[in-house]
């Protein structure tokens, strides 16, 4: 995804649909209350595109409904006009999966936005979908609670987003992901039926389509409301800091933890440009070395202190510079705040840049941050690592000037380079920020036609129509009266042990 | 009917294009639910290979077919284990085990198959080859077709290989036992003093519940734990409930007592995981009458009751489920009658 500090850009991709008729757009306002259905041009221009900012299209209409019902009459409204619906909770998704289609119907769910039960003895939440991660684990803290994925973007982005996107976070390497702690949704169907799917009460029998619909990236339905696994807060969060020449003493550190047996909350790594950037964006005192480790563990405080002293001195046996314990809350909360701020920090040192998602083995960490420096001299770009280190999932940042149309069409060809390069170490294309309209092309790098074919079925199964969210995720649209065809391996694949990539 | 064991998942695949018949796949046959009659078996039993196990990545890749005690004692020589302990290890298979969506106490802390499992494999009914998910623990590319598979009970595609997480083995571990105890009451202690157990298993006795909990780890953590429940008397872990018939019922967590007084007239050895609300009632043979009363008394509290391939009332979700069947299974082959769909 593309980042931009102010300046346009030159590849940037804008569509515009045709403008609804007045008499649909009025049956909308209908539906959801005049106030909160928009379709005049600088009303519509707020939502033209999310998080990947450079990709841009125009909806026919904004609606922000309240209620499953709003939504219902909305999905009735817009299937009766044969519209394509987006689903948008924040729109902070770096992979453009609240990208308008042009001309589509925009469902904003900012306003739902109720907690609508909590039950402690249970551990469980029911929410609607505009509810901010944060003020989740706001809502239960001083009840000592929390609720555990932490996207960066915590602080604004949206429950039903998460859902959407499956969202990780730092902490997610002991915790799990969005789908970890989804007990149950509430979904608005193609047809405008209404299903649970899930729910408090576990492994109700039928099929874990909660779990399908769960990083489904608003293509199976709009969810309207959420059961939230909470957890109770661990005794004791110890958190270290550690510098290293470079990113691959810091890696080794990284595998030599985890080989200790030891599961931290968060590892997550950061090389000088990142760490340059950090320090001019929030004031950390960092040194300016090749690579720093921050870490967390967390749980019973006796655990915790065993596992920190285990860790700080695996840190040191791999070559750590040096070791910083966070003095208290306040230290620690900067630590982290340094770390979550990163990529809009890398503003600060580089007019754009391309922010990138891949996934390898963690055992491959140094070879592979080695293979994107390489290429990176090879482009002439400099690249910014801060990524996840526990679960080798690694935010590339390629810096580039956008004013230089050449230069930016390098940084374009260079990121998907590296998506290459964690294909070939067994890795995949996106960790966290989803596919959505960005990746859609490197789908079939990553899964044979088999595969895709597989998905679509699924995607029939919850909307035959092809109502949410056309073009995403899939790069070959398919419409599903068409029958894919029955497998015939190739002679190369039968003979061998491989398996299709 | 046929038996076939397929020595290769290609093998597997081919008899599947082949089309035309009903099928059911077979596993250890540890959790398989009665139907009617299939024209086909196919057994994993040759298809147990550790395709892929990378120690430091933490992650292993198996054929269906392995046993999980056979898998466990390769990941021992790591020291790591899949944190997932289903009934008769020595018999079940991991595809079954994903097929069936089975586990025990351990789910506690690790979670379920589906919070273990990372990427799957499958033969289509019309034989096609498909993955999804992958092989690092973290991806988000694509529909989510591991999760789709966990508790498919074999109705919508064979599950050829698994890829899963694993975990380190824990260091020590120690098991308490709370004799005539309350689970609620001790899961809100634990809560309370933020003690971490992997495991807790609450089982039935002629008056109220013995309750077990397992604390594992490095052994600074599992003592200081253990030593914050000082009144309660150190113990062996319970051993498993006799083969027989095996029902699962799930209701929230704070209906414990009820749950027991639901399922009294069954007259079986009830074990409830009381982090989880989850539970089995296990016996030789089980009253038909004593379990619909019983299925009654749950659903009215939100719950819900499964034995033998008898799933209960259809969920509301019944029309989109069948939807996902319909595409996967087009000629409805697989393990026709097997499952609610």
């Amino acid at each position: 995804m593309k980042q931009e500090t102010p300046g346009a850009t030159h590849l940037e991709l804008k569509q515009q649909g045709q403008p609804l008729p007045d008499p649909l757009i009025k049956r909308f306002a209908a539906a959801v209350g005049a106030a909160y259905c928009y379709s005049r041009p600088e009303q519509l221009r707020t939502y033209e595109s999310d998080g990947l900012a450079s990709f841009r299209a125009t909806p026919g209409v904004v609606v922000l409904p309240a209620s499953t019902e709003e939504v219902v009459a909305c999905v009735k409204l817009a299937r009766e006009a044969g519209l394509p619906i987006v689903a948008r909770g924040s729109g902070t998704g770096l992979s453009g999966g609240a990208l308008p289609i042009p001309g589509c119907v925009l469902i904003g769910l900012s306003r739902m936005r109720k907690i609508l039960e909590v039950d402690y003895d249970n551990a469980f939440m029911r929410v609607q979908p505009g509810v901010i991660n944060l003020d989740v684990s706001k809502h239960i803290g001083p009840q000592g609670w929390y609720y555990a994925p932490d996207p960066s973007s915590q602080s604004v982005c949206t429950i039903g987003g998460n859902v959407a996107e499956n969202s990780g976070g730092a902490h997610c390497l002991k915790y799990g992901f969005t789908v970890n702690h989804t007990l149950g949704v509430r979904v608005v169907l193609y047809d405008g039926n209404v299903v649970d799917l899930g729910g408090a009460v576990a492994d109700a029998p039928g099929y874990d389509l909660a779990g399908v619909v769960v990083g489904s990236e608003g293509l199976l339905g709009i969810v309207t409301e959420v059961v939230l696994r909470i957890l109770r807060k661990p005794e004791a969060t110890r958190t270290f800091f550690a510098t290293f020449p470079s990113t691959t003493e810091a890696g080794n550190a990284v595998s030599a933890i985890i080989a200790s047996g030891i599961v931290p909350a968060a590892i997550e790594m950061m090389d000088t440009l990142a760490i340059v950037a950090a320090k001019a964006a929030t004031g950390v005192d960092w040194p300016e070395v090749g690579a720093a480790l921050l870490m967390d563990v967390d749980g019973v405080a006796q655990e915790c202190e065993h596992t920190s002293a285990v860790a700080v001195e695996m840190a040191r046996k791999a070559g750590a510079l040096e070791v910083r314990v966070p003095r208290d809350a306040a230290e620690r909360e900067l630590m982290w705040k340094g770390r979550k701020s990163a990529f809009a920090a890398v503003g600060r040192i580089a007019r754009n840049y391309l922010v990138q998602d891949g996934v390898i083995p963690r055992s491959k960490i140094a070879q592979v941050l080695q293979e994107i420096a390489g290429l990176g001299q090879r482009y002439g770009l400099r690249v910014a690592n801060v990524f996840h280190a526990g679960d080798g999932n690694l935010h590339p940042l390629v810096l580039f000037d956008g004013r230089d149309p050449e230069e930016e069409r390098k940084a374009e060809e260079m990121s998907g380079e590296i998506l290459r390069i964690c294909l070939r170490h067994g890795g995949s294309i996106t960790g966290e920020h989803g596919v959505g309209a960005d990746k859609a092309a490197y789908m079939p790098e990553m899964f044979s036609s088999q595969d895709l074919d597989t998905m679509q079925l699924v995607r029939c199964a919850f909307d035959p129509a092809g109502t949410f969210n056309p073009g995403k995720m899939f790069p070959t649209p398919r419409l599903c009266g068409d029958k894919p065809g029955l497998y015939r391996p190739h002679p190369s694949e039968v003979s061998g042990e491989a398996w299709r990539a | 009917m046929a038996r076939v064991t397929p020595g290769s998942i290609e093998e597997a695949q081919a008899l599947l294009a082949e089309g035309g018949r009903r099928v059911l796949f077979v596993g250890g046959g540890t959790a398989l639910p009665p139907g009617p009659p299939v024209d086909l078996e196919i057994s994993s039993e040759k298809l147990d290979r550790v395709i892929e196990y990378e120690p430091a990545d933490q992650v292993v890749m198996v054929e269906c077919g392995m046993r999980l005690a056979t898998l466990q004692r390769e990941l021992a020589k790591h020291g790591q284990r899949l944190a997932l302990d289903p009934p008769q290890p020595d018999k079940a298979t991991l595809g079954g085990i994903v097929a069936a969506n089975s586990f025990g106490p351990l789910r506690t802390r690790f979670g379920s198959v589906r919070d273990l499992i990372i990427g799957v494999s499958v033969v289509r009914a019309d034989g096609t080859r498909a993955k999804g998910g992958g092989k690092v623990v973290k991806t988000v590319a694509g529909f989510d077709l591991p999760k789709l598979m966990c508790g498919s009970w074999g109705t919508l595609a064979f599950i050829a290989t698994v890829t899963f997480r694993v975990h380190p083995l824990p260091e020590e571990a120690v098991t308490l036992c709370a004799r005539g105890g309350d689970p609620l009451e001790l899961v809100r202690r634990v809560r309370a003093q933020q003690l971490e157990p992997a495991a807790m298993l609450a089982i039935s006795q002629a008056k109220g519940w013995d309750v077990y909990l397992r604390f594992e780890g490095f052994a600074a953590g599992v003592r200081a734990q253990r030593d914050k429940l000082r009144d309660l008397e150190e113990s062996a872990w319970p051993d498993p409930a006799p083969a027989g018939a095996r029902v699962r019922f799930g209701a929230l967590p704070t209906h414990a007592a009820q749950v027991a007084k639901a399922l009294a007239p069954l007259g079986a050895r009830l074990e409830w995981l009381p982090t989880l609300g989850l539970g089995f009632a296990s016996r030789a043979t089980v009253d038909p009458a004593a379990l619909q009363g019983a299925r009654r008394e749950l659903a009215a509290l939100g719950g819900w009751l499964a034995a033998d391939g008898d799933w209960g009332p259809a969920p509301g979700s019944l029309g989109l489920q069948r939807s996902v069947k319909q595409r996967l299974d087009p000629a409805g082959v697989l393990a026709p009658g097997r499952f609610l769909v």
